[in-house]
């Protein structure tokens, strides 16, 4: 299927568009859990009562609602294949605010998989250096996933993941899990705290660092909108390239189906083309990053 | 080259007779007067067609893509919800070239990729009659190519002296006109008439863009950094009245809208602009268009380049409706034919 340009969307004929009829119709999901991670952030764990939502690729997102509070964009944090949905929403509005007085047995709707995911075919072979900023580690989470439960089909992989302090750090408990398998984890703070033993500064300052193979490493960043320059730059440097770095990219969504035009960056929809980008699909987009 | 046999002649009582017809039969819409200007307006008479007028104010989106509508209803307590498709069978009357070639290129954005089929069933119940215009001093559409439209309509009427000579451009517009009208063969008098009359109409355009359609997402892809953008958006007033008027701005918004007893509610979208700040502004409160320089920039963009890949066309169909409303005079003719002359300057 092509749309917008040169861009090959992965979702429409792929994942069969169980939402075609209307495409603004969510199906239902039952919170099974909902647990605060961090001040901000709660992980909800959602059985869906439609199968076809389970199909998604890591770096795809849903339109999550709550009838009278609206919806909004949300990445996967679940890994693919996985049974059961996994959110993890910072309350930051009244929609997610609502979010978070969900529990056990509540219902929550959704709409997709929406977006092109990670090709995770493209990463195989490659040395993949993964940086999250903040809540960028909550797609990247799933990405994190889905390499990890086919570990041996990638290179060398290090995860570098920036939070502003100790007690933002996400899935921390996790961390040693995925070190266990065979990646790299370098956890940095902005602000350290009493008993934080770990690296203090930006994410950028881990990059130069990370030992790089040449010509074989991809470099996958997902975290605010002002990190994206700087770790760019700070890959650039490491010899990485516009063809060697994906970006996910946020933007605000109404529809998830190239229509509302909100995530629209010059000639493509964020919400149909990505939010996973190529660098080099984003060349002569100067509002993209 | 037109040719004679392309047209009908239609007596201006049977005209009268077809509109009628048709107001016993479905809604209409139509050109019509109000406060003294051209405007789209239920019809309840014949009579108050106002056919041959300058451009309305408001384009015709508003009958496919209304400024509210419904996408569906929710039981907040029974956790279930419906779609709902807001359509019925309507007829317009008196779209002129602009309004038709915007409706065209709203067809092709609904149907694209994922189809949107609260847009396309009112579509489907749409019969659309064009009509001529004059054009006034913000009219650029011939230098667009758009001052004539050979699709998407049923019935196009070319107003003569006495009566009308009429085009179809669907088989529902053939079979509407059998049904409601007695047409005849046009003569070679009426057919130069209209000729006439075309030219004439052809002649009276003041504004015109100084490159040709195909140009033109070339010269917008170089003039990222063109100053006019900062001169603009320093007097912009961010209103986002150009979105409003534009018969191809199609961007939403989605929100729901509980009833008093907060059981039941609708999800409503309605229009939204680019104009506007917070269009582009994520939960965390960054704003990915920050600066009205940077969201007019976008707008002008969508109407001459970032769409004209994916659909093969121009979106700007040369109205003059968002110069015509501006509050502080900003001109796409004027801004559009400095970027053209400081790229062969360059």
């Amino acid at each position: 299927m092509k749309l917008y340009g040169n861009i090959i969307t992965n979702n429409a004929e792929e994942f069969g568009n169980s939402h075609m009829e209307s495409p603004y119709l969510p199906s239902l999901g039952i919170i099974e859990r909902s647990i605060r991670v961090s001040e901000k952030e709660r992980l909800f764990t959602i059985s869906p009562t439609n199968e076809s939502l389970l199909k998604y690729r890591p770096g795809q997102f849903y339109m999550v609602g709550l009838p009278g509070y609206g919806e909004a964009p949300i990445s996967i944090t679940s890994g693919p294949g996985e049974k059961k949905i996994e959110l993890c929403i910072r309350a930051v509005g009244n929609l997610t605010n609502a979010f978070h007085t969900l529990r056990k047995g509540d219902n929550i709707w959704l709409r997709g998989p929406f977006g092109r995911g990670f090709a995770l075919e493209e990463l195989e072979g490659k040395d993949i250096m993964f940086v999250a900023g903040g809540i960028g580690i909550v797609p990247m989470r799933s990405l994190l996933k889905a390499v990890l439960a086919r570990r041996e089909k990638f290179g060398r992989l290090t995860l570098i993941y920036g939070s502003r302090s100790p007690e933002e750090i996400l899935f921390a408990e996790e961390m040693d899990g995925w070190a266990s398998l065979g990646m790299d984890v370098q956890l940095t703070v902005d602000k350290s705290a009493p008993g934080w033993k770990g690296n203090t500064g930006v994410v950028t300052t881990l990059i130069p660092k990370v030992e790089v193979a040449e010509k074989n490493i991809i470099g996958v960043i997902i975290g605010p909108p002002v990190m994206y320059r700087f770790v760019i730059l700070s890959l650039n440097a490491k010899g990485l390239g516009a063809e060697d770095i994906y970006v996910s990219l946020e933007r605000r969504m109404k529809c998830g189906v190239g229509k509302c035009g909100h995530c629209q960056i010059n000639s493509i929809y964020v919400c149909q083309c990505g939010p996973v980008f190529k660098m080099s699909e984003l060349k002569g987009m100067p509002e993209a990053i | 080259m037109e040719n004679i046999k392309d047209f009908k002649y239609l007596p201006e009582k049977g005209f009268k007779g077809l509109v009628k017809s048709l107001l016993s039969d479905y809604k209409v819409f139509g050109t019509i007067e109000k406060d003294g200007f051209p405007a789209f307006g239920e019809l309840s008479s014949v009579e108050e067609l106002v056919l041959s007028s300058t451009p309305t104010h408001l384009s015709a989106k508003e009958f496919l893509f209304p400024q509210r509508e419904v996408l569906l209803k929710f039981n907040i307590k029974k956790a279930t919800h419906e779609p709902v498709i807001e359509a019925r069978k309507q007829v317009l009357i008196g779209l002129h070239p602009c309004d038709i070639r915007g409706l065209n290129l709203m067809d092709r954005v609904f149907a694209h990729g994922v189809p949107d089929p609260n847009y396309l069933a009112r579509r489907d119940q749409t019969i659309v009659i064009g009509g001529d215009c004059m054009p006034d001093d913000y009219c650029f559409c011939k230098s667009l190519g758009n001052s004539e439209v050979i699709e998407g309509f049923d019935i196009f009427l070319h107003a003569l002296g006495k009566g009308f000579l009429v085009r179809t451009g669907s088989e529902q517009g053939k079979a509407l006109l059998s049904q409601y009208a007695v047409t005849r063969e046009p003569s070679a008098r009426e057919f130069r008439e209209y000729q006439e009359r075309k030219a004439q109409r052809d002649s009276s355009f003041k504004a015109s863009l100084e490159a040709a359609p195909s140009e033109l997402p070339e010269i917008y892809s170089r003039a990222n950094e063109a100053q006019v953008w900062e001169r603009i958006g320093a007097i912009c007033t961010g209103c986002g009245s150009c979105n409003n008027v534009c018969p191809t701005c199609y961007c939403f918004d989605v929100k729901d809208e509980v009833k008093a007893s907060l059981v039941e509610g609708e999800r409503v979208r309605t229009w939204d602009g680019c104009a506007l700040e917070d269009f582009a502004k994520v939960a965390g409160g960054h704003n990915f268009r920050k600066t009205r320089a940077e969201r007019l920039r976008h707008r002008f963009n969508r109407k001459f380049r970032y769409l004209s890949g994916t659909f093969d066309s121009l979106f700007c169909v040369g109205c003059g409706r968002c110069s015509r409303t501006c509050l502080v005079k900003i001109n796409i003719v004027d801004v559009t034919n400095e970027i053209i002359r400081e790229y062969h300057n360059k």
